[in-house]
């Protein structure tokens, strides 16, 4: 079966402009029909940014090696947890709805073994069972416990019904009382979590959830931090994944400070939590911007209008909590405690 | 022996081996992890020499049989992969129920996946224009052969391997583009 003749003329024409210098490549197609010469130019395009089929594919290879692919399977046991079904997966490891030995639901993380290579990936996951479990508060995703099992690293946590804050955003606008009583249980939980002196770092929608009797919990403490001020997380995040990976979504969330790869603080939790809240109450999120460089700059300079200009209804104490929780300067902000003492005292008049 | 059958052009003898060589690696890659639990590096090429030695007594066999050998491995190692870059494309990721965060990695495993079958589709076009171009491409890209072993394996010469290579991958670049946009 031979190709076509036309394909053997494009493949001639093909090697023969590789071989010339660029600007000699339009002479030897000018010669040609239209279409021929559209077809080689577009493969020599192509030609350009062959990087593709470089690398084999390593990541893929690893995972299947790692024996299940998809994930373990409904009624295999991991310590001393049984596996019901597969909840969400990613790099850092998959998410599984399991029972322990008493038959209570539980959400089992586990960290693929092929993972287990990379320091970092290890790092985080074991911040996260360190942190979590160190923290006890009804607003915090309580860590049973952590270990190691055959399928890999696994945290048993806490399972909560209910939903994550960006998809009940997504879902449409949320009434200011109770965007008062959630953002009052979050502020309570990272208030909770500095007086332990460990920093979340990884605040936003997508971390926060409301389980289905109206409870507000605050997961994924994979980023957390002991002891107050540490320094800028550059490699971390890299390596996670987080700055390449959806940049734009973590980035509106981020304080000032942070972009200038100055050290994170208390001050810089509040900081998220207040973006948080902006975006929970004025039903915009006050860094929007259409490409990472423009949050970037929103975040850097841009003023944030008050609530009460997008919205009615918002207390004006909330509104002002809310702006000077996003002062460019940590040392403008609230405390946690304060955030949560303001929200209650607005929630009780409102 | 299968080998020997499939390189006297013994076709039912290839449709024998394929799940040997399937099976196969699907040992091989189960036992290297448990020997190796810290290579993050496994490579399909390792895995296919690996499974030669251990399915044609390499002392034995011929030259012949170690080229084909490589052609069947590879197209087997495509469908290995490929079938394994659905499965994972295939799960759920986050939405309303991720109990705990995972969205912040974009995980590699996904891109390559969904490249994997970007490039499986493409591939199957290429073979359509111009099949010993689309062998050239399994062979370097799933069965991890190099230009020389290509040409080996192939009967042709490495300069023929090298401008099929070249333009192959051009071409399938130019399609994934094409049918990604």
């Amino acid at each position: 079966m031979n190709p076509p003749p036309a394909w053997e003329e494009v493949e001639r024409l093909y090697h023969q402009a590789l071989e010339l210098p660029v600007c000699e490549r339009k002479v030897l197609l000018a010669g040609v029909s239209p279409a021929l010469r559209e077809e080689v130019e577009s493969l020599l395009e192509a030609d350009s940014n062959a990087g593709l089929l470089a690398a084999p594919p390593t990541h893929l290879a690893a995972d299947l090696l790692d024996g299940q692919p998809g994930g373990l399977a409904a009624g295999q046991r991991v310590a001393n947890y049984q596996v019901e079904s597969l909840i969400s997966i990613g790099g850092m490891g998959e998410v599984y709805l399991a029972r322990d030995a008493q038959g209570r639901p539980v959400a089992l993380k586990i960290l693929r073994r092929h993972l287990i290579v990379n320091a970092q990936a290890v790092d985080r996951f074991e911040t996260e069972a360190r942190a979590a479990s160190a923290l006890c508060h009804p607003n915090i995703v309580t860590v049973y416990e952590s270990g190691k099992s055959p399928a890999g690293l696994f945290i048993a946590m806490e399972w909560i019904d209910g939903s994550t804050f960006r998809a009940i955003m997504a879902a449409g606008q949320v009434e200011i009382a109770q965007a008062l009583d959630w953002g009052g249980q979050a502020a309570q939980a990272l208030s909770a979590a500095h007086t332990a002196g460990i920093l979340h770092r990884d605040m936003k929608p997508e971390n926060i959830m409301l389980r289905k009797d109206g409870v507000v919990k605050i997961l994924d403490f994979g980023l957390a931090r002991y002891g107050g001020a540490v320094g800028p997380e550059a490699n971390s995040m890299g390596a996670s994944g987080t700055i390449t990976g959806t940049l734009s979504g973590t980035l509106l969330y981020m304080p000032p400070e942070i972009l200038r790869g100055e050290t994170a603080t208390s001050a810089s939790d509040v900081f998220s939590l207040g973006a948080f809240l902006y975006e929970l109450t004025a039903g915009q999120h006050p860094f929007a911007g259409e490409t990472p460089l423009d949050v970037f700059e929103a975040i850097e300079c841009r003023p944030v209008a008050p609530i009460g200009s997008l919205r009615t209804g918002v207390p004006q104490e909330v509104d002002r909590l809310i702006l000077r929780m996003l002062d460019r300067h940590p040392s403008g902000r609230p405390s946690a405690q304060e955030v949560s003492e303001v929200l209650a005292v607005a929630q009780a008049s409102a | 022996m299968l080998l020997a059958a499939w390189s006297s052009g013994d076709q039912s003898a290839l449709n024998k081996m394929m799940p040997l060589v399937y099976a196969e690696l699907h040992r091989i890659a189960r036992r290297a992890w448990s020997q190796h639990p810290h290579s993050n590096t496994l490579q399909p090429t390792a895995l296919i020499n690996e499974a030669y030695l251990k399915l044609a007594n390499a002392e034995n066999a011929s030259f012949q049989d170690r080229c084909h050998f490589f052609a069947v491995a590879s197209k087997a190692m495509r469908q290995i992969l490929v079938n394994h870059a659905k499965s994972r494309l295939s799960v759920k990721r986050g939405g309303e129920m991720a109990n705990v965060s995972l969205d912040d990695v974009q995980p590699a495993v996904h891109q390559e996946a969904a490249q994997i079958v970007a490039l499986h589709e493409a591939l199957e076009a290429l073979q359509a224009v111009d099949p010993r171009k689309s062998t050239v491409v399994e062979m370097r890209y799933f069965g991890g052969l190099s230009i020389e072993e290509t040409a080996e394996a192939m009967g042709v010469s490495v300069a023929t391997v090298n401008r099929d290579w070249r333009l192959a991958r051009s071409w399938l670049i130019r399609e994934m583009n094409r049918r990604s946009s």
